[in-house]
């Protein structure tokens, strides 16, 4: 994991191996499967980089197959699937050993005005006010704070609460968690950057939203992100607070959704995120 | 457009061509363009004919490329893109005149159990409270309701409401509309067919709830409206032939795009699908 923003840029670099056919590489790590985030963010890169300039990523849709092996590199193969006068269409397939780990379709449009609307921004309390997750795993002597810190050192989160502690309550919405969010080090201007590092960081906690309304230790929980979509609706800088908004709809079947929206301080409303992922309980 | 339950379950039986390729029908319309529900909800049923019955979908993630022609039939080609021991995995390309049209993945799952939670129904007027679509169109005048009538009568819908008229105020979420919604006419008991079918209803007043707070609709002189994707998360087994609660809201709109999520409630408050789908919104002056 980069452990500053200097090492999430060079994650995001990918090398060009020939024309639409890109190599991810891998972050210094003790995890064993590659981190849903950052193939997710390096294959919007890869999709990103076949399309004209003139267009903007708005949404991607994605699916996870296999576990990532952190010991090699990924491959991304970018398929054009569509360029027309608003919009591009790519899909990318993630590769390793001969095998798809991951499939990505993203869609790039020429900037248009239009109708403007959006949801408000919940009231909440300011990311100073948060709890910073590591510390309070170290104040609670946590066994693997350090590790986790070192892990997730590129980003910085203040988490407010959950449904069952923390939040106003909503018993229509059993199943919330808010935290605030950034990259922990300034990142350059473009708005790419910001884009991928956003995807990159959006992949860590919505899973465990669809948790919250559950009395459950999450080590005897086997979790794994089954899909990640995000629509991008403003320009944001990922290296500024944003409001994680989170919420799981619904658990069933061994599976949980969750939904969540992205604020920016300033109450905009900049992205939205939805993850199914696999929530089974370890038999043991 | 299929004016019964018989006639949309003929429009969803494919034909099989080969292995892992099927060919969609094409319904009467006088619509220009293929309606994106009925390229979901078959190629939908083309992945699931090539994937074993014990696996049950339980997500579909689509774009739209192309309009679609509704003169030539649809050819939809399946990849196989993973068989594990818990989940399976299709892609599908919808193919006219050698051209994608519309790409869709979906995943299935064996039946497990685990967590159990759902979103609380809101509190709503009963169906047959709410005011029938196709008298909505009748009370504006205009020829939008011969056409309602003539495409759409496979399909119930019941108006519930919006953030401008009908609903409770909510100003943290502007763009909301509700509406109950079945097929018309019994379906038989085939969970598959109730999949497809809600699938295909699910497209059809989706991005409406994108225009609620500014004033237009669909169909307003100069508006450009196309669905861009369209997502499905089905998390409990539902009839599509018995009223379900579309509870649709519209988190953002720029950039000539809307998002609209919906929740789908069944009339015993249990929740049975979610659904997302980004479009098109333009007005041209």
């Amino acid at each position: 994991m980069p452990t500053v923003a200097r090492d999430l840029l060079e994650l995001l670099d990918l090398e060009e191996l020939d024309v639409d056919l890109f190599r991810g590489r891998q972050a210094d790590t003790d995890r064993q499967r590659v981190y849903g985030g950052q193939v997710a963010a390096q294959a919007l890169i890869a999709a990103g980089r076949t399309v004209d300039q003139g267009y903007a990523a708005h949404s991607l849709h994605s699916y996870f197959l296999l576990p990532g092996d952190t010991a090699v590199p990924i491959i991304y193969d970018v398929e054009r699937i569509r360029d027309g006068r608003s919009f591009a269409t790519r899909r990318v397939v993630a590769r390793q050993h001969g095998r798809p780990i991951y499939y990505l379709t993203a869609s790039f449009q020429k900037a248009e005005d239009g109708f403007d609307h959006q949801d408000v921004m919940p009231d909440v309390p300011a990311p100073e006010d948060g709890v910073d997750m590591i510390g309070l795993m170290r104040a609670g002597g946590a066994p693997d704070a350090d590790a986790l810190a070192r892990e997730w050192a590129a980003l910085e989160a203040r988490h407010l609460g959950t449904s069952r502690r923390g939040l106003p309550e909503d018993p229509e919405h059993p199943s919330r968690a808010r935290m605030w969010v950034r990259i922990s080090d300034r990142l350059p201007d473009d708005p790419v950057v910001h884009l991928a590092a956003f995807t990159y960081a959006s992949d860590m906690s919505l899973l465990g939203a669809s948790l919250a309304a559950h009395d459950t230790n999450p080590a005897k929980v086997q979790m794994a992100s089954l899909d990640h979509t995000l629509w991008f609706h403003r320009p944001f800088r990922a290296d500024e607070w944003w409001l994680y908004d989170q919420a799981s709809p619904s658990a069933g079947g061994a599976r949980g959704l969750s939904l969540a929206r992205v604020f920016t301080r300033d109450g905009r409303l900049v992205a939205s995120a939805a993850q199914e992922g696999l929530i089974r309980p370890r038999r043991d | 457009m299929p004016a019964s339950a018989d006639e949309l379950l003929a429009l969803l039986d494919l034909e099989d061509l080969d292995v892992n390729l099927f060919r969609g029908r094409q319904p009467e319309t006088s619509l220009q363009r293929v309606f994106g529900g009925q390229v979901a909800a078959q190629a939908l049923l083309a992945a699931a004919r090539t994937t074993d019955p014990a696996y049950v979908v339980h997500s579909l993630h689509s774009y739209f490329l192309l309009p679609g022609d509704t003169a030539v039939p649809i050819i939809y080609d399946v990849e196989r893109l993973r068989d594990g021991r818990s989940f399976g995995t299709r892609r599908v390309v919808a193919r006219q005149h050698g051209r994608p049209i519309y790409y869709l993945t979906a995943n299935f799952q064996k039946a497990e159990e685990g967590f159990e939670h759902q979103d609380v129904m809101p509190e709503v007027i009963p169906p047959e409270e709410g005011l029938d679509l196709g008298a909505m169109f009748r009370s504006r005048g205009g020829g939008s309701t011969e056409e309602w009538e003539r495409e759409w009568a496979a399909l119930d819908v019941r108006y519930v409401g919006n953030s401008r008229q009908g609903l409770p105020e909510d100003p943290a979420h502007p763009a909301r509309a509700r509406l109950w919604i079945r097929v018309n006419g019994e379906m038989g008991d085939d969970p598959l067919q109730h999949l497809a079918a809600f699938t295909y209803a699910s497209d059809m007043t989706l991005l409406g709830s994108t225009l609620v707070p500014h004033g237009v609709n669909i169909s307003s002189p100069g508006m450009q409206v196309a669905s861009l994707d369209h997502t499905v998360w089905f998390h409990r087994s539902f009839r599509a032939d018995e009223w379900w609660l579309y509870d649709q809201e519209s988190p953002s709109a720029s950039g000539g795009r809307g998002l609209a999520v919906a929740r789908v409630f069944t009339q015993d408050g249990t929740l049975g699908a979610t659904v997302a789908q980004e479009g098109l919104i333009r007005h041209r002056d």
